[in-house]
Order: structure tokens, then sequence, then C-alpha cells
């Protein structure tokens, strides 16, 4: 099996947080697998925080010369921080982001890699994978949880193995613990996403246990990924959803108390409904406020914040024989015409015929 | 102008631009936005591209909607005047002098008014009477056809204009929050020759709900905080009441101090604190953007005096 789509250079950025294998052995593995691909590379590893062990293997590879750049970062930033450094490093034009510990056979590296050609990402998937059903169950509630909000099924975000076009990181503004759901925010800036099997290492068949706390996390990064996908475009339209519904139920039983005082002479001192009414209502203001400021936000910084991605403008040089340039009509016109043909202030150069 | 999946009408929209406009002898750029089509739009255009660099497409890289795409197109554009209609044919380019004209005679924005409008009656023309009726009523911009895509704007405010979501249709009506003189001329309007209508009556709800986001934010937009603060003053009003009850009950020699209505009192004030505080944040965010009233008023002020402003 060849790789069809070689990109000219290639960045391999490991992110090197809590988790993690000797990295000596680690990075013997995954040379070999890149080296198969006889790709002219470079190999990123970012030290996310103080890992002195880590930091040791490594100036070990680099004393015994071997080509790599370790970026340290003083404190953990989270593994999507740690990527975004190792990118600023990084020249290739395709990006490999690999985990800091044995999760996939490195031979099926250049499937990944391969799968460039006809995608800007290519996720890889375990498969086989081994676990038991308790595993399984996770997992699928997991990526069902993701398919809820985000409306596109993956198979597994959990895996660190990814190959990006360079591009792809450039537009991506990523932070915190997002790493997971780089294919989300990246069809959301519509590129292109592919799934890629790949073998799961041995290492990774035993049964991980996680603790609760990471748990919280997950669904946390979930919930802002949500708000994210959801409502960042339009807040005014959910919150204000919510506010109305909450301040009309409280504005309904507030006049269905008041109709009780006045006709039928009930007490509204002693009545608790009083105050969750009230509560309601306010309730109800409070978010619709929020969703407002939201709006607000958003509407005074709408031509900064862009809402969509130019892939490429397309201008032709001019040609010899237009002739309605000849005939300039007046001085505002001279503006347009100067212009037209020079500034193009996107990344993607015009094709030239 | 926006072009999506429009395979077929892409020549004969290119060739009726340039014919139009060449009759008006004026300079002219076209600036087709291709959102994100899966057909040959693009390469159609691509090859007109390569015969006339008056030419420019902007692509997408997917469907992002007619919004984006119009606020692609206007900020790719580098005219004076920017003229938008639909990539589909149902306008009809020999129009945009007459809109120009309008232009020159000092109006801000012309927009078309679809006078014999082509389209289904119960679908379409319909449904679009009553939402105009109500954008008119909103905005306090009496357009006819906010639907019709053929419009003329001064390309120093349109470029001014934020536009996001779906707001395509309340162009007229976001730009209102800029006073601009506005202005509408009848329009032709042909059937559809070619492809697929994009739309249907599901967009009515949205259409809606947009109207009011619009009019709240238009609304709000401009003095936060004093909004804000008219938001909670029935809440102080509400709180003051129910404080003053209580204070009665407690030095007058009633029974006892009713819970509710003091708890009622409490919560009132404090949710009018806190709108106050989200005012002031507003009143943070709009001074930290860049839509300003202060740009607006230059933009479309009249300065009568011995030379003119424009």
């Amino acid at each position: 099996m060849t790789v069809q789509y070689l990109p000219q250079r290639l960045s391999i950025i490991v992110p090197v947080g809590s988790r993690r294998a000797d990295l000596k052995a680690l990075y013997a593995e995954y040379k070999a697998g890149v080296v198969q691909m006889g790709l002219p590379h470079e190999f990123v590893f970012v030290l996310d925080g103080q890992r002195p062990d880590a930091a040791r293997a490594l100036d070990d590879l680099l004393r015994e010369g071997e080509e790599i750049t370790v970026v340290h970062l003083t404190r953990p930033f989270g593994e999507a921080a740690a990527l975004m450094a190792g990118f600023e490093r990084s020249s290739g034009d395709a990006i490999l982001t690999l985990p800091a510990y044995h999760q996939i056979d490195a031979n099926d590296l250049r499937k990944l890699v391969g799968a460039l050609e006809s995608a800007d990402v290519a996720l890889g998937y375990r498969f086989p994978r081994a676990g038991n059903a308790l595993e399984r169950a996770r997992r699928a509630a997991f990526h069902g949880m993701v398919k809820f909000v985000t409306g596109a099924r993956y198979r597994d975000l959990g895996c660190g193995a990814r190959a990006l076009r360079r591009q792809v990181f450039e537009e991506l503004d990523l932070y915190g613990d997002q790493h997971r759901f780089i294919p989300v925010l990246a069809t959301r800036l519509g590129f292109r996403v592919t799934e890629v099997a790949v073998r799961q290492s041995p290492q990774d068949r035993q049964p991980r246990i996680y603790r609760p706390r990471e748990y919280v996390h997950h669904m946390l990064d979930l919930v802002s990924i949500f708000f994210l996908v959801r409502f960042t475009k339009k807040p005014l339209r959910f919150f204000g959803m919510i506010g109305a519904i909450t301040f009309s139920v409280g504005a309904l039983l507030i006049t269905y108390l008041g109709i009780e005082r006045i006709a039928f002479d009930e007490q509204l001192a002693d009545r608790p409904a009083l105050l969750l009414a009230a509560l309601l209502i306010v309730l109800g203001m409070q978010i619709f406020a929020l969703g407002l400021l939201g709006e607000l936000i958003i509407f005074t910084h709408a031509r900064s914040l862009k809402d969509y991605r130019v892939e490429e403008v397309v201008q032709y040089p001019q040609a010899q024989d237009v002739d309605s340039d000849l005939s300039a009509d007046g001085p505002q016109e001279e503006g347009q015409t100067s212009s037209r043909n020079s500034a193009m202030p996107h990344t993607a150069p015009p094709a030239v015929a | 102008m926006p072009l999506y999946n429009e395979e077929e009408s892409v020549r004969p929209l290119y060739a009726a631009i340039v014919q139009a406009l060449g009759a008006l002898g004026c300079d002219f750029e076209i600036v087709f936005v291709d959102d994100g089509s899966v057909d040959r739009t693009v390469a159609i255009a691509d090859e007109l591209a390569r015969f006339d660099s008056r030419l420019k497409i902007v692509k997408f890289r997917r469907n992002y909607g007619q919004t984006p795409a119009m606020a692609a197109g206007i900020e790719h554009a580098r005219g004076e005047i920017l003229v938008t209609m639909d990539g589909d044919l149902q306008n009809d380019p020999a129009d945009i002098g007459a809109l120009l004209e309008k232009i020159s005679e000092g109006y801000d924005i012309v927009v078309g008014w679809r006078y014999k409008r082509q389209d289904k009656l119960i679908s379409r023309k319909i449904p679009s009477r009553i939402a105009n009726w109500l954008i008119g009523k909103v905005t306090g911009v009496p357009i006819r056809d906010n639907g019709c895509s053929l419009k003329a704007f001064r390309a120093d405010l349109i470029k001014q204009i934020p536009l996001y979501s779906e707001m395509h249709r309340f162009i007229p009506a976001m730009a209102s929050i800029a006073g601009p003189r506005v202005a509408q001329i009848k329009v032709r309007h042909h059937a559809r020759r070619y492809g697929q209508s994009k739309y249907g009556l599901s967009r009515i709800y949205k259409v809606l709900l947009d109207l009011m986001v619009i009019k709240t934010v238009a609304t709000f937009a401009s003095r936060p905080l004093r909004w804000f603060a008219l938001l909670s003053l029935p809440l102080f009003v509400l709180s003051l009441a129910a404080f003053t009850h209580t204070l009665i009950a407690l030095f007058g020699s009633t029974t006892e101090i009713s819970l509710p209505i003091a708890g009622t009192g409490i919560i009132f004030l404090a949710s009018a604190c806190v709108l106050l505080c989200s005012g002031a944040l507003a009143e943070l965010a709009y001074s930290r953007g860049d839509v300003r009233d202060r740009d607006f008023l230059r933009l479309t002020q009249t300065v009568r005096g011995p030379q003119r402003g424009q």
C-alpha cells in the first residue's frame, strides 16, 4: 500500500500530559511508522506542565542526535493548548497529532496521512477495539451525546491520532480541552472530515479506569461545545425563548392569584405561590436579558466575528483588450479601477490562468 | 450576488449584467459569491472569469446561507455603489440603471419592488405580503418588498451594517439604525427559468423570530443601559411597594410580617440590580464593538452649506 497524497513536509505534534508512556520507546515506534512514508518530517513534543521524567527522556533523545523540538509549558494549559503551542513551532504542510502513550499501531500512520488526499482532517478510530461491555456502553453514551449536540456521529473522539492540513490548524482556535472536538469545530469551519480505521496498540487494550472527575470534565466540555455550536450565532432566539416561557408561566400564575384576591377575597399575603410567581417572572426577564446581551455582543461585533470562511477569491488579471476600462467616466471610478486587481486580502492566492 | 447551485443561470446572468451595465457606460465589477455549490456553478463562473477581469468569484468552503454570502460579497466588492441581486435570473439586470439613478438623486438605499411578481400566489405571494407589512410596521421602514434581492446601496453605508444569521431579508431594516434615505422603485420580475426555488413556507416562522430579534437589538443597541434600566424600573417600583407593605405591617400593630410579600420584594429588588448590571455589561459590549452611531451619523448626514457633503 502506498501513500497517494504526499504532503511536502509532515509535522508530528505530541502533547505530553499527565498520561504518558515511556517517550523513548514511543518515539522509536512513531519514528518507524513515519519513516515508512518517506517524507521529510519533524517531531515536536510539547510538555504540558512540569513533567521531569518526560523532559529527561526527551533530553536524552536530543543528546542522541535525534531531530526533535521540545516545547516546555510552565503550567498545564490543557492538551488543546499544547497542540496549538506545538503547531506554532511546526513548519509542515500536514500536521499529525499523536498521543503521548501507546494508543494506535504506528504502522497505520501512513493511512491517516494518506486520507488527507480527499479530506482536510483525518481522524483515527481504533478498530477493532478491545473493551468490555461497560467500556463500550460508556463510549456509546459519549458519542451518542456528541451526536445529539452536533448532529454528526463520530466513532472515536478519544483517539489522539489525527492528521490535519496546515490550514485547518491555522483557522482553528483551540483552548482548554477542546482537542477532542477538533472534528466538530473543523466541520463548523467548513473543512472536510473523514475517519480512518487504525489498529489499536496492544498496550491500549487494558481497560482504563477513569476517575469521576474526568467524567465531569468530559460532560462540561460537551456542554461548552454545545453552546459554541448551537447558540453562539443566535443567542436571543434560544435564551429569549426560554425566558419568554418562564416569564409567561410566572405571569399566568400571578394573574390567577390576582383574580383570586379580587374576586374571592383570598389573601395574597399568606400564599407562598406569590413567591414562586415573582421568581419565575424575574427569572424569565433575566434569561431574556442574558440572551439580549449575547445578541448585542454579536450584533456590535458582527463585522469582526465573521461567521463564514472564504475558501478563495478568484479574479484573473486584467486582459489586454478590456474596453470599458478605457472610458473612465468620472473621478469616483478611479479608486475602483486601481484597487480591483491588486488588494487581495485573503490567504489563498488567486489562481492564475 | 450569491450563487448556490445555479449552474444553468450563471452564463445568461453574466451576459445580462454585462449588457445592462455596458449600456450604462459606467465602470463596474461583478462579484459572484459561490455558496458552496456542489454542481458546476463554480467551473462555469471560473471560465467566465478567465475572460473578464471584472468578474470576481468568492468561494465558500461549504454552504453557509444567503446572508453570509451577501456579507462576503459586500466585503469583497470595491465599488462605490453596490447592487445586490439574486443569482436565479428572477431579477432583471436591466433595472440596475434605474436603481443607480435613484442613488445619484441622493438616496442611500434603493430597494426594488417586484411589481408584477411571477411566483405562486398561495405559497409565496401572500405570506410575503403579510411579512412585508409586519416588517414595515415594526421597523418603521415601509418597504413593500423586503424579499426582493435587487437593491442598490452606497458602499460606505452598507459596509457598516452588521449582517449575520439570516438577516439578508432585513437589510433595509437593519440599515434603518443608520437612518438612511430609502427609496423604492418598481422592478421587473421574471418567473424562474432554471433550477429549484430554495425556499418554502417554513421560513415564515424564522422571519418572525428574526424580526423580533432585529427590533429588540436595534432598539437596545445604541443605548443599552437606558433600556435595561427601563426594564428594571417596574421591578424597583414593585419591590418598593412590597417593602412599604412590610414596613407598615412591622410598625403598625397588625399581626405579623407576611413572608411571601417581603420575599417578593427582595426578589424584585435583587433582579432589578442584576438587570442594571446586565445593562452596564451591554454598554461595555457596545462601546467596544464596531457598530457605532457616530459612524452612521457621519455616513447619512447631509451638510448644507457652501459645499455639499457628498
